[in-house]
């Protein structure tokens, strides 16, 4: 790797001024470190540890709202009693992620701001158009593991499934951005990867996540993934849902999907059909109709759209357990 | 003529590894941990692009880097690379951040050619780039005919064609390739991960153009090679040029990245299947064309032989009446080598297909079919024996018959390993001292497999003393020479070889200690008598205590969920036989091995390469995906001793089967064939008729 200086930040306000301009923040640094050993991204000139920053690390438990905080690892969200009841699609996502190696050092933060794992982004000797070249060497090669839905030439998936599920559960990411704290919902959090082929996420350089708030309105959540393996193993389609069921009822549903596009996949008109429905298998099925209308597949990846359909359906089922 | 014991007290019995403790605890010190004094690392420059000419390679700011010690080319003068990956320049630095740094410093002048084939099907074409100036791409077919195959498909009733086809896999051994090598004015010391520490000193000391005395070649403990280690390759002969220009040790370990590019992979297979029976069930009529690819070139540097596209076909049954065309297709991607029982999971996982989608036909079960079909009476006693632990009649369903979305389904298959046997120039010694202690000295290596702890069996029921007290030593050619650890051959070998240095030890001691017998108990009084002197033995591979082939048949049971298309292996039932069993614990840890290792055949292997960058686009474990634990069935292993057939190997035969048994039980489950290795979801889908056309960009 290139080599950059190194310090550790007490401090959100001295995390921020260390990063700079051209610094990175490393918190579980499972993913930075993949990048820089594999000289895919330019600089940083700075790590910034943040893991002692103070407070991150909580799980704040209130009636509205939980908060997260953003150095919270993937093991104790998968591990936390109260969170397999009070968000269990959140556990259930959590669990799914990677290696218990992997969970035991990630962070929350980290899972959102990961950077695409498209093979050719992640080839040192492939120049793509997320690192700034010409082309998506995707579009016309081997996209099996690639996007149903892009807003741009490039079809790099999201898969944070961390992401995938906060959006379901209508989370906001709070953003350290400029000296002030700033909300964004996850589909902003992720919105400019749907347009600029060489962003993964709507972060700005310098752009801190402190922590996730998640509304405790939805009662029931689910999550479901499918890999080629049985466990540590990227999605080839995730799927969360979250919901309120009240008399069998729908209330205030919620369905998102990744690995199918760059940001979470959500499609409102589906959580608007759902709204007031009771689930059964014709009503999954619309409402799997719905949310992959518009998906174009492409020479390989076109069994993500049966395979998405059938995730909808079941983890929308799911909420009834 | 030797026989072995009728009575044994450790042959045929689990013995723990004689290692088992310094493997668990991390005390074994594998090639890749050698610290050899004042050792530097070692790296190499791969070629970036997969066809290219390479005008000048310029050091001098790679030798600039603080650290760097040595840095040579791969080649002298203008040269062509022909696959990406290929070695362009390695470097030697104290540590390895100088050598990355170095690596990237290297001045490439190169013209690369835009065009070049890295996809079989588009290398078979007239108009296809040429990976070779001048030649075709296609190496001139080879066909072979028996009987009349044309009147013979007209006589059957049942007929059915097919198109199986396998994917490239890489060997992907724990350990990666590679050597810590010493070349001083004395000579040469390479600490080699390889399974032939003989065919790597001969191949160092060729590629140096030393005397093989000044070579040494030690293995104490190595991470596994599965037919791509037996020669020192580019990365050894690079590393003991660097050692001989920084004068000090260099260790050069591949990475993992290396690794998928340039030594040595499984040939793919492409396997178009016209098979036919009588009415009867009778295999009649076959015809059979295949092609595949070994890389750039077939088998180079696969010391081990078979690193060739070619596969056995048709396999394992006899049709009287059959027509093979094979042919290899060259492409712009590193070269096979022979890879754990080449030709046979490609011929297995076709042949045995075809055999179930016939059997379908015919209406006939499938295990009834090859009963019916394989003349093997090895095979047919192991498939008695499996169908009932397997419980195959109560299991069986007709094709995609069980309900609700995830479907259950059962297959089996057959194995063959016709290439085994022993290596009969096998030797070694023993040094006996007065205190008791003994130590059997071979030049052959333990690939992992357990070879120090079938010395030690043997040797402890020869001698009548316990395992633990036989002190082994192996991987170093200043020892009596020994075999590669490949084809399924180093059990049969060093067995024999053990005996004949025990028995020949024994008599010496009643010679020169006039103790009759000398085992067992009298061991030690015998050894006392010795006086102060050792008494060494040395002895050789014999007759009669050794066989081959080995056979086996494996039964798997599946769910297969048809709506997201998952395959579960449920559970897999392996039936194997390799004559005298040696150590029961270390069989069965081969046997899982093997079952592991097809099992990745089946469901998640394949090296997937970029038409239009001409790159591997999954040199790492994430995207080169192998079973994880929790992939892996319940696996039980049933074993047939046959001592009366002497000592076999297992290693190939266990790994044959697995692929064709999974596919076949996927098959019965959806009532669908997917004839393409890996079985993924996206494929089980696709066969599934339920994969929308790719929206018209």
């Amino acid at each position: 790797m290139k080599s950059f200086a190194y310090a550790t930040a007490l401090s959100t306000d001295s995390a921020r001024q260390l990063v700079a301009d051209h610094g990175a923040y490393l918190a579980g640094g499972n993913d930075l470190l993949g990048l820089l050993k594999d000289y895919l991204i330019s600089g940083p000139n700075i790590l910034v540890n943040v893991k002692s920053l103070p407070g991150l690390n909580q799980i704040e438990r209130g009636d509205k709202s939980w908060t997260i905080g953003a150095l919270v690892t993937v093991a104790e969200l998968e591990r936390d009693p109260d969170i397999a009841k009070v968000f269990p699609g959140l556990h259930e996502a959590a669990m799914e992620i990677a290696s218990p190696q992997i969970r035991n050092v990630a962070t929350v933060g980290g899972n959102l701001a990961q950077h695409s794992r498209c093979w050719y982004f992640r080839q040192r000797d492939v120049s793509c158009l997320k690192k700034g070249g010409n082309l998506c060497y995707a579009r016309e090669g081997d996209n099996r593991y690639h996007s149903l839905f892009s807003g741009n030439d490039c079809i790099s998936p999201v898969v944070s499934s961390l992401g995938t599920t906060l959006a379901a559960l209508d989370a906001t990411a709070i953003v350290l951005r400029d000296g002030k704290e700033t909300r964004l919902s996850m589909a902003e959090l992720y919105r400019k990867a749907w347009t600029e082929p060489t962003a993964h996420h709507s972060l700005n350089p310098g752009d801190l996540i402190l922590r996730v708030e998640i509304p405790t309105a939805r009662t029931a959540s689910a999550y479901l993934q499918v890999s080629d393996k049985h466990t540590f193993d990227w999605a080839l389609v995730s799927c969360a849902a979250a919901a309120n069921i009240a008399g069998g009822k729908l209330n205030q549903p919620r369905v998102a999907l990744g690995s199918i596009s760059p940001v979470p996949h959500q499609v409102e008109a589906a959580n608007a059909f759902l709204d007031g429905k009771t689930l059964d298998d014709d009503i999954v099925s619309q409402a799997a109709d719905l949310i992959l209308k518009d998906a174009r597949p492409l020479a390989h990846n076109a069994y993500k759209v049966p395979m998405a359909h059938a995730l909808v359906r079941r983890t929308l089922l799911k909420l009834k357990s | 003529m030797s026989s072995w014991p009728a009575e044994t007290k450790y042959i045929s019995h689990p013995t723990l590894r004689v290692d088992a403790v310094p493997k668990v605890t991390g005390r074994a010190r594998y090639s890749s941990d050698t610290q050899a004094n004042g050792w530097l690392y070692g790296m190499i420059l791969r070629s970036k692009w997969p066809a290219a000419k390479i005008l000048s390679v310029n050091l001098d700011k790679a030798r600039q880097i603080p650290g760097i010690k040595a840095a040579v080319v791969a080649r002298d003068g203008t040269f062509t690379v022909r696959f990406y990956g290929e070695e362009i320049a390695a470097v030697a630095g104290s540590t390895r951040q100088a050598c990355l740094d170095a690596l990237r410093a290297i001045e490439v002048k190169a013209e690369p050619r835009n065009e070049f084939a890295v996809n079989e099907n588009e290398a078979r074409k007239d108009d296809a780039p040429r990976v070779w100036e001048g030649r075709s791409n296609v190496a001139p077919g080879r066909s072979r005919e028996h009987g009349n195959v044309d009147q013979a498909f007209g006589e059957c009733a049942a007929i059915i064609e097919g198109f199986y086809t396998t994917p490239v896999q890489i060997h992907n051994p724990m350990e990666t390739h590679g050597n810590t090598v010493s070349w001083t004015d004395e000579g040469v010391t390479a600490w080699s991960s390889t399974q032939g520490i003989s065919s790597v000193r001969d191949g160092l000391a060729g590629a140096l153009q030393l005397d093989q005395s000044k070579v040494r070649v030690i293995t104490d403990f190595m991470g596994g090679g599965f037919g791509a280690k037996f020669g020192a390759g580019a990365e050894g002969a690079l590393a003991a040029q660097l050692s001989r220009e920084a004068k000090a040790p260099v260790r050069l370990m591949l990475t993992r990245f290396d690794q998928a590019l340039a030594v040595g992979n499984r040939p793919s297979s492409f396997q178009r299947i016209k098979i036919g029976a009588k009415a009867d069930g009778t295999l009649h009529a076959f015809e059979a064309e295949n092609y595949g690819t070994a890389g750039i070139g077939a088998g180079a540097d696969s010391g081990g032989g078979g690193g060739g596209a070619d596969i056995p076909m048709p396999y394992l049954y006899p049709v009287p009446n059959s027509r093979v065309k094979q042919s290899h297709v060259a492409i712009n991607a590193g070269s096979a080598r022979a890879f754990r029982a080449p030709g046979n999971p490609p011929a297995s996982y076709g042949m045995e297909s075809a055999m179930d989608d016939l059997a379908v036909k015919l209406g006939m079960d499938p295990l009834e079919f090859r009963l019916k079909n394989d003349p093997n009476e090895v095979r047919q006693r192991e498939y008695a024996i499996g169908a009932e632990k397997f419980d195959w009649k109560a299991k069986y369903q007709k094709p995609g018959s069980s309900s609700g979305p995830v479907k259950t389904g059962i297959g089996c298959a057959g194995a063959a390993w016709p290439a085994g046997g022993p290596s009969r120039s096998t030797q070694g010694e023993a040094q006996i001292n007065p205190d008791g202690s003994v130590e059997f000295r071979l030049g052959v290596q333990d690939i992992g497999t357990g070879t120090k702890t079938v010395i030690a069996v043997v040797a402890a029921e020869m001698l009548g003393l316990k395992p633990e007290q036989i002190t082994v030593k192996v991987g170093d050619t200043n020892f009596p020479p020994g075999p590669g650890s490949g084809g399924s051959t180093t059990c049969a070998s060093v067995s024999p070889t053990v005996y004949d240095i025990c028995q020949r030890g024994l008599q010496q001691l009643q010679k020169q200690t006039g103790i009759a017998d000398a085992r067992g108990k009298n061991w030690l009084a015998a050894c006392k008598k010795l006086g102060v002197t050792p008494l060494v033995v040395h002895g050789n591979w014999i007759e009669g205590l050794s066989n081959r082939p080995a056979y086996g048949v494996q039964f798997a049971e599946v769910a297969v969920d048809t709506e997201t298309g998952l395959v579960t292996v449920k559970k897999v039932v392996a039936v194997h036989d390799c004559g005298l069993i040696i150590d029961t614990l270390t069989l069965e840890s081969q046997i899982n091995g093997g079952v592991i290792m097809g099992m990745g055949y089946a469901l998640y292997e394949e090296r997937v390469m970029d038409d239009l960058s001409g790159v591997v686009l999954n040199p790492n474990f994430e995207t080169y995906k192998l079973p994880g634990i929790a992939d892996v069935p319940e696996i039980e292993i049933v074993l047939l001793n046959m001592p009366e057939r002497g000592v076999i190997g297992i290693g190939e035969p266990a790994t044959v089967p697995t692929a064709a048994a999974i596919g076949n039980a996927v098959a019965n489950a959806i009532g669908v064939r997917v004839g393409s290795l890996p079985i993924t979801p996206s494929k089980v889908l696709a066969a599934l008729g339920k994969v929308p056309p790719a929206a018209i960009t």
